[in-house]
């Protein structure tokens, strides 16, 4: 289980498993899992953060930033969030064309989360779920820094 | 010849007026003076406030007399001249300064232009584009007026009702509910799939403000009534919000307001593909960050605000 903090939604935390359900919760969750830390071992792994410049265009939100895990600096991070629309499958080629006048060759392909339910509103817990599998890619990755875009 | 004497007597007497101004303001200040310096030393009391009195009734007496004859001197100095042909704006004119502040001439030079573009171009452009979408007559006189002209401004709610519930039937993905918070106009919420939320407010049939705003934007106030006022945050749908004021205003039919209802809200519905449409004209999605926001009124079809025809 994952615990993920994010600066756009400063009074929630959010406590995630791969492929399973995600829990939005208050900031007193990470005192809670404190708490309960001899019910359940926690992973060895340390923490990865990134952190960055937040920039608006129109409607578009894009944040970049350094992905640092401990002391070391391991990837890039880019996020684009289109505000307007909520359901995630209608915008996906706007928010390509729009990634792809800044990317240029290293564009993605359409994230999982939108394969999976068609017409479901996105929400806070869709993004973090891309970060999870972001971060987990850029763990399994050992020392070469790669950019991770989503 | 005669505004010229008439002035020089004017003038004479405005001097002699001036002078028995200065006369009457020192008199004055002696009349304050004696009564600042008080009572003069003398033998007797008696003595003392007599003196005292006799000065101040002279001095008092002395104004009295400064007074009258301004009076008099007024009185001859006379009026300005009262068959002004310019009125106010002549005052302007009698400004010494002409190069410096020529706002005389200024003001004649824009009035003569102004009266001929009225009387000529300006009159003919303005009157075209009638906007004047409900059925009553205004410039046709009581005479001539039928006595029982039907007007489409007054019909009764429950006609109102009707005609929205029809409509709302008639398209799948569209909602509209109807509600009266405010007397007897109408107030509708449309949604529209998931893409956006519309608040049309209405005056009997003919619709008069429309705001749209997202999906998961919040349409009602704190008092959990429908916020007619406050626009959206995202400048996709301030945008559409403009196209639906220009489209309330371009679909008009005075003696039909129920066709006009319906045929703004099929344009209306055109925008459930807003941001899956591309632009018609130039074949990509974003222009300015924006995507296609201008539906054709005729053929929906989707551009861009800047590439629409």
């Amino acid at each position: 289980m994952y615990v993920m903090h994010n600066s756009e939604y400063p009074l929630s935390c959010f406590a995630l498993f791969e492929n399973g359900p995600c829990l939005i919760a208050d900031t007193n969750f990470d005192v809670l899992m404190v708490k309960l830390k001899g019910f359940f071992q926690s992973a060895k792994a340390s923490k990865i953060e990134t952190r960055g410049t937040r920039y608006q265009y129109c409607d578009f939100l894009v944040k970049v930033g350094t992905v640092t895990m401990g002391p070391s600096a391991r990837g890039i991070s880019v996020e684009v969030e289109y505000g307007p629309c909520v359901v995630a499958s209608d915008c996906w080629s706007l928010l390509l064309e729009f990634l792809q006048s800044f990317l240029g060759s290293h564009t993605p392909g359409a994230p999982a989360v939108f394969g999976n339910r068609h017409d479901a509103v996105y929400g806070p817990a869709d993004t973090m779920v891309q970060y999870m599998e972001l971060f987990n890619k850029i763990r399994k990755q050992q020392q070469v820094p790669v950019a991770g875009i989503r | 010849m005669a505004d010229v004497i008439n002035v020089s007597v004017n003038l004479e007497a405005f001097s002699q007026a001036i002078s028995a101004i200065q006369a009457l303001r020192s008199s004055v200040s002696r009349v304050f003076d004696c009564l600042k310096d008080g009572m003069r030393n003398k033998e007797t009391l008696e003595g003392r406030e007599k003196a005292f009195i006799a000065h101040f009734q002279d001095n008092l007496h002395s104004v009295n007399r400064d007074l009258n004859e301004l009076e008099r001197l007024s009185n001859l100095v006379g009026k300005p001249s009262e068959n002004h042909p310019l009125h106010n704006s002549g005052l302007l004119s009698l400004d010494p300064v002409q190069d410096k502040t020529p706002l005389y001439s200024q003001l004649l030079q824009a009035y003569k232009w102004s009266n001929k573009y009225h009387a000529g171009l300006a009159s003919g452009l303005l009157n075209q584009q009638s906007l004047k979408r409900s059925a009553n007559q205004m410039g046709v006189s009581a005479k001539r007026r039928p006595k029982a002209q039907p007007t489409t401004l007054v019909l009764p709610p429950q006609y109102v009702d009707d005609v929205i519930s029809r409509i709302d039937r008639m398209f799948p993905e569209m909602s509209i509910h109807l509600s009266r918070p405010n007397g007897t106009s109408a107030m509708l919420l449309v949604t529209l799939g998931k893409v956006l939320k519309v608040i049309v407010v209405m005056r009997s049939l003919f619709i008069d403000r429309t705001i749209v705003k997202g999906y998961n934007e919040n349409v009602y106030t704190e008092d959990g009534k429908l916020d007619i006022w406050s626009k959206s945050n995202y400048q996709v749908f301030q945008k559409v919000t403009d196209h639906a004021t220009t489209a309330l205003l371009h679909y008009q039919l005075p003696q039909m307001p129920d066709v006009v209802v319906r045929s703004f809200m099929t344009w209306l519905r055109s925008y459930i593909k807003l941001f899956q449409a591309p632009c018609q004209r130039c074949g990509k999605f974003l222009q300015d960050g924006l995507p296609p926001t201008w539906r054709d009124f005729r053929t929906l079809e989707a551009f861009h605000d800047t590439c629409r025809q």
